[in-house]
């Protein structure tokens, strides 16, 4: 009885075309918008998650705030203190910054310079495009020698040859450097810019740049294979407890990704929300629809009746009919939302995240639209008269 | 005893148009047997129509006892009286009431689909059912593809198809010119020799000449 329902359905609907397509445009625009949303929603997130994930997921930037708790803390041993409470981290970084002056010859320009150890550059996988990153002994020695951004590099040497030259910091005086690497460009992650820096050895930093009073951050590096989530989280748990939560800041790319995808996840399904008001408009055409085709019928109706069709089959034939037109509507929709979504991802260039529980959900509201709309008017024709419905002109 | 296929105990049937009541049928009592062919005679608006659709269920009585085959159906739920149609009564109409959009064989498989049959033998029957009218090569066809009289045969197969235990026709030739007219009275004489009971409303005497009962209705009551 089903089966013959449908096939019903399909023969009223193609029997008036464009009046079906007119009718239908409401769910077809709902449903293809909350499929548009939600298509794009997910794309977008996953294209931002993506940048985060380009600048580092794996790292764990810690900056102390200036309280008493946070300078005894946050000492130059606070990194091996650190592994020794949280599990899961591969090395601790202290960087120290300053901005600064640098200049050669007749070009100057300001920068930002870093105290940094020897690893710091494979651990964030900053490679030397030139010479090489200063080693262990510059550090112990606290030789005066840097490694140019690449930024700085090109302003300073518009032609090259950098590596063996000597420039000039000025902080509260000038000092001269040596330069020995200069390095790959690299995009800024958060709170660490690369192109625009200069990077010395930590205790040069410490003992001839600038005195500094506290370290100026860390930059945690998580082992391979363990969630930088979890890590950062610890990271936090433990320093909430030992300096409290005002004394220092954290940013990790993890929880920046997640926190990311849960906006554009919470943005677009208010957004779709939204649309899905649409689809209930949409449903308020299908009912119309269906009372205009109801009324039509009603002779039809009453000839049914007049060869035994009980009130519940002629219900079930006219709500089949309502479901029926409605997932066709849907899937014009599923199908105009993914061209849609589609579409604009091609113009902004992220690439398409096509979204099937949004097809199921779009599948299954306009069932349930189907279902609730047409229940009225399959109400109405199952409620009719024989006698009237056989004279109706 | 007698074996009534129809039974009425002074039905009435009342219908209220605002500040007056209508009264088609005003008390008929009447037993129809199993196997007669009866006429339905009377002027317009005696209440022939309102008469046949209380027989054939479509229609409830404002008071009195409807019986169908044994079985009273006052009190019956639009279901209960929905299966008396579909099993007991077929029902043939002046204007046809084929159902446009599907063709011949579609339209006699109906009754059979609402019985709940499955689809091979709703075929089967809906076919020989077809035959049985002369109407074996004309299934494919859509009603508006067919003669009048060719409509009316399809409308009988449909009212056939079911074996109900009455055929009620009202005014089964109204449409159909004479000679047409003819034709289908005699298929309804041979349907009625193969032992179905055949009740129709006519206002032709010469179509009452083939029935071999003849009941008269004026004002909503029986003359006979
Ligand atoms: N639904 C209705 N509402 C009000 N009055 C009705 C209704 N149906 C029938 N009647 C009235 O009941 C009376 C009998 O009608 P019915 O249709 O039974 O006549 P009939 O004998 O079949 O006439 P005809 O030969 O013209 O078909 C008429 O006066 C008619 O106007
Ligand atoms: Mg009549």
């Amino acid at each position: 009885m089903v089966w013959e329902n449908i096939k019903l359905a399909f023969k009223d609907m193609m029997a008036s075309k464009m009046r079906t397509l007119l009718s239908l445009l409401g769910i077809v625009i709902g449903v293809a918008s909350v499929i548009a949303i939600l298509t794009l929603g997910q794309s977008a997130t996953k294209s931002i998650t993506a940048t985060i994930v380009e600048s580092g997921l794996e790292m764990v930037t810690i900056f102390p705030n200036r309280t008493d708790k946070a300078s005894s803390e946050f000492t130059e041993d606070f990194g091996d203190r650190l592994m020794a409470n949280v599990k899961n981290i591969k090395t601790v970084l202290p960087v120290n910054s300053s901005s600064a002056v640098v200049r050669y010859g007749q070009e100057s320009s300001s920068i930002t310079v870093n105290g940094v150890l020897s690893t710091y550059a494979e651990v964030l996988d900053y490679h030397a495009a030139e010479g090489a990153f200063f080693e262990l002994t510059d550090n112990i020695t606290s030789r005066q020698v840097v490694a140019l951004g690449s930024e700085v590099a090109k302003t300073l040497f518009p032609a090259g040859n950098a590596v063996g030259q000597y420039i000039s910091l000025f902080r509260t005086q000038a000092k001269s450097y040596l330069v020995v690497a200069v390095m790959d460009a690299k995009d800024a992650s958060f709170n660490l810019s690369f192109n625009n820096s200069v990077f010395i050895p930590y205790n040069t930093y410490t003992q001839r740049f600038t005195k500094p009073t506290a370290v100026g951050s860390y930059v945690a590096r998580v082992s391979e294979g363990a969630d930088p989530l979890l890590v950062s989280d610890a990271i936090t748990e433990y320093l909430d407890s030992s300096v409290g939560s005002s004394a220092y800041r954290l940013f990790s790319p993890a929880s920046l990704a997640d926190m990311a995808s849960q906006i554009t996840g919470t943005l677009s399904s208010f957004l779709a929300a939204i649309a899905a008001i649409s689809l209930v408009v949409g449903g308020i055409g299908i009912m119309n629809i269906m009372l205009v085709s109801v009324a039509e019928r009603t002779r039809e109706i009453g000839v049914r009746k007049a060869m035994g069709a009980a009130p519940l089959t002629i219900m079930g034939q006219f709500i089949t009919e309502a479901i029926v037109l409605t997932i066709t509507g849907g899937l014009i929709g599923i199908g105009l939302g993914t061209l849609l979504s589609w579409l604009v991802a091609d113009i902004l260039g992220w690439s398409l995240y096509i979204s099937y529980t949004s097809y199921l959900l779009a599948a299954g509201f306009s069932t349930l639209v189907g279902v609730f709309f047409g229940w009225y008017p399959a109400m109405k024709a199952s409620k009719l008269d024989p006698i009237e419905a056989l004279n109706y002109e | 005893m007698a074996d009534n296929v129809i039974s009425l105990y002074d039905v009435r049937r009342y219908f209220v148009m605002g500040d007056f009541i209508v009264k088609a049928l005003n008390g008929v009592t009447v037993s129809i047997e199993r196997g007669e062919f009866t006429a339905i005679m009377g002027p317009s608006g005696s209440g022939k129509s309102t008469m046949m659709n209380l027989i054939g269920c479509l229609d409830t009585p404002t008071g009195g006892i409807v019986q169908i085959d044994g079985e009273g159906t006052v009190g019956m739920s639009e279901a209960e009286l929905a299966f008396i149609r579909n099993q007991k009564v077929g029902f043939v109409f002046q204007q046809f009431n084929l159902l446009g959009k599907i063709n011949a064989l579609e339209n006699v498989m109906t009754p059979l689909l609402y019985a709940g049959i499955g689809v091979r033998e709703r075929k089967e029957k809906a076919i020989a059912a077809l035959e049985r009218v002369g109407l074996g090569d004309r299934m494919k066809h859509r009603p508006n593809e067919l003669s009048g009289g060719q409509k009316q045969r399809v409308a009988i197969a449909r009212a056939l198809v079911n074996n109900p235990s009455i055929l009620l026709a009202d005014e089964p030739t109204g449409a159909l010119d004479s000679n047409t007219g003819r034709q289908i009275m005699e298929l309804f004489e041979e349907l009625n020799s193969e032992g179905r009971t055949v009740v129709l409303v006519t206002h032709d005497h010469d179509v009452a000449m083939h029935c071999r009962r003849q009941i008269r209705v004026r004002d909503g009551r029986l003359e006979e």
